[in-house]
């Protein structure tokens, strides 16, 4: 591919990278008025993002491939997150007063055009993960997700645990970084090329002078897999996420939940690319069915002893990585309506950003005693203060859960038919029970909305954007449960296989996609 | 007798990036100064560095090094972040010592 296609092809992304240049220029400003429109630029630019993919997607004949997929979904999603997230600058207590000019400049507290801008460059980074086609243009991709991911957990929220969770957050990225740096360096090393068609032909030369590709090669991918198991909180990478999503502010940790977890699947479906068509190596099956196994079962079982609600959304989402793990072991699938891993999981992602977007959303709509509401204490009873939040919140915890009406299920359902039709019986049986024990604490966030005693000390945020969000996010859950068929049948086109055939969920009369029933 | 330069192979620049990479690795682990911390994975991106340029040069092409120059880059960047972290976190705490973190448990 020549430079001007490149280019071409990363116009959203130069659209979102303006908008986050005009949010750090317009947070300057003197008056609070004019320092309000950020939100809405990082809206427009993520607006016009979407519009630029979409016009590229018709261009070339409405074919929705896995670039311009998680493009759309980035900007979708991106755009609820946004709505989430208006309100976080506005909660530091001083933040007002420094507006005023009542306090003394402090740059820590005013972070209204800044984090907007971050928020934007991180979106960037996943768009430009999707579009990769080089080692490095990987590396900085993932990098351009996650640095500004650290200071929007270090400076969301005026407490220390936000700190120090950003910083644990930041040294462990590093670390990392470096471990999937040293095996891009190998793959390197040991095809003498960085651009992807170029290792997968080296790699197909090895394959067919020796039977098998060289150790060396091997080794890079598990140590790129393992530093990328960072980005999506898979064991053994998996111990910063419940600090960190409890430290950040609800509205960043929806956005931990999401964007760096959909910048690493897109990584790790890149990265298992280079392997040679139908070729994988015993090493790197075992690796990903023990950290698949691992993944849920830890997530799982941690999840079941935490008090602080937001944690156990952070052990949920160390759970929901490990089944989408599995779905990359069917990556190298057939055509088949359950046989696709890529699509599984591209279709997963979703799904699960949705349902936990959703829930953390309700966090994020209540106080308790002038913070966001955190423990089971308070949400209880939330059905008698906030009907409609409770049932967004219910909403929610049964698409994560993956019960049938919800879009979690048929997440679900892809999901572990690609693997069983790959023969990974036993690994599916071990998602199924890691299923059923994930209920215990999912229904116990319910009956506590539901059954709950209410202490009657939780209020809601003032401001109808997060309210306005969970709500969007759960309809679209529940809407795109019943009406998948188009959702699923993009999500596997742009697995890469084309959809020639009748499949059993497809039916023809049920159109939205994810974007527009999201927006 | 040769000239020990020129006896050089690929074996001793790649055992040198690895070496930089473990002891980066264990540095990180063991040490709980978070400049000494931060210290480790920069150590980490140089033996990365220094594996990369010895395969560029392996391989005959540039490709290697041009993915060191962006390293370099990224890693700079890191280090600015990690030096403003630290900073912030200073002026709350008083100490760089990673142990008095007890206020979250895993």
């Amino acid at each position: 591919m020549n430079m001007a296609e490149k280019i071409a092809g990363v116009w959203p992304e130069i659209a979102l990278l303006l908008g986050a240049a005009l949010c750090l220029l317009v947070g300057l400003a003197r008056s609070v008025a004019i320092r309000r429109f950020t939100g809405w630029i990082a809206a427009a630019s993520l607006l016009v993002a979407g519009w630029i993919v979409a016009a590229q997607v018709c261009n070339a004949g409405g074919v929705i491939g896995l670039t311009p997929y998680i493009k759309l979904a980035v900007v979708a999603v991106g755009l609820i997150l946004l709505m989430v997230a208006a309100a976080v600058p506005v909660q530091l207590k001083m933040t007002r007063d420094i507006e005023a000019g009542r306090e003394p400049f402090e740059p820590g507290l005013v972070i209204r055009g800044e984090f907007f801008a971050f928020f934007l460059f991180s979106l960037t980074g996943v768009m430009l993960t999707a579009d990769a086609s080089d080692l490095v243009w990987l590396f900085l991709a993932l990098e351009l997700t996650s640095l500004p991911t650290y200071v929007m957990v270090a400076t969301s929220r005026d407490r220390v645990e936000a700190q120090e969770s950003g910083v644990k957050y930041f040294f462990l990225g590093a670390m990392a970084a470096a471990v999937f740096l040293y095996g891009f360096a190998l793959i390197y090393g040991a095809t003498g090329q960085t651009s992807f068609s170029l290792i997968v032909d080296a790699a197909n030369q090895q394959i067919a002078a020796q039977g098998r590709i060289s150790p060396l090669l091997t080794t890079g991918i598990v140590l790129s897999l393992l530093g990328v198991a960072f980005k999506i909180a898979a064991v053994p990478m998996h111990f910063y996420a419940a600090d960190v999503y409890q430290g950040a502010t609800t509205a960043v940790t929806a956005f931990l939940a999401f964007v760096p977890k959909t910048a690493g699947f897109v990584a790790l479906i890149a990265l298992l690319g280079l392997l040679p068509d139908g070729y994988v190596p015993p090493a790197i099956t075992w690796l990903l069915w023990i950290m698949a196994a691992l993944t849920m079962t830890v997530g799982n079982v941690l999840g079941l002893m935490q008090s602080n609600v937001k944690r156990v959304l952070a052990y949920s989402s160390i759970a929901h990585s490990g089944y989408m793990l599995v779905g990359l072991l069917a990556l190298h699938g057939s055509g088949d309506a359950l046989g696709n891993g890529t699509a599984a999981i591209l279709f997963y992602l979703v799904a699960y950003g949705l349902a936990t977007i959703g829930a953390f959303a309700v966090l994020g709509s209540l106080q308790a005693r002038g913070e966001e509401a955190e423990t089971f204490d308070d949400i209880s009873g939330l059905v008698r203060t906030h009907p409609v939040l409770a049932g967004v919140m219910l909403l929610s915890v049964l698409s994560l859960l993956g019960l049938p009406p919800m879009i979690g299920f048929l997440g679900k359902i892809y999901l572990f038919g690609s693997a069983i039709q790959h023969g990974f019986v036993g690994l599916v049986v071990i998602a199924v029970l890691n299923s059923a024990v994930s209920a215990v604490y999912y229904l116990r966030i319910a009956s506590a909305c539901f059954f709950g005693d209410s202490e009657g000390h939780t209020v809601s945020t003032p401001g109808i954007s997060r309210p306005l969000a969970a709500g969007i996010a759960a309809v679209a859950a529940l809407i795109l449960g019943f009406a998948g068929g188009r959702l699923v049948s993009t999500a596997r086109d742009a697995g890469g296989f084309p959809t020639g055939r009748n499949d059993v969920v497809t039916t023809p009369s049920q159109p939205p996609a994810a974007t527009t029933a999201s927006r | 007798m040769t000239d020990p330069l020129h006896s050089l192979t690929l074996a001793h620049y790649l055992f040198t990036g690895a070496v930089l990479f473990v002891l980066g690795v264990i540095g990180f682990i063991s040490r709980r100064n978070l400049i000494i911390m931060f210290l480790c994975t920069e150590m980490m991106f140089q033996g990365v560095a220094v594996t990369l340029v010895a395969f560029s040069r392996y391989h005959q092409n540039d490709t290697g090094q041009t993915f060191v120059i962006f390293l370099l880059t990224i890693a700079a960047a890191e280090a600015a972040l990690a030096l403003g972290l630290v900073v912030l976190l200073f002026r709350r705490r008083r100490t760089l010592d990673a142990q008095a973190w007890g206020e979250m448990k895993g």
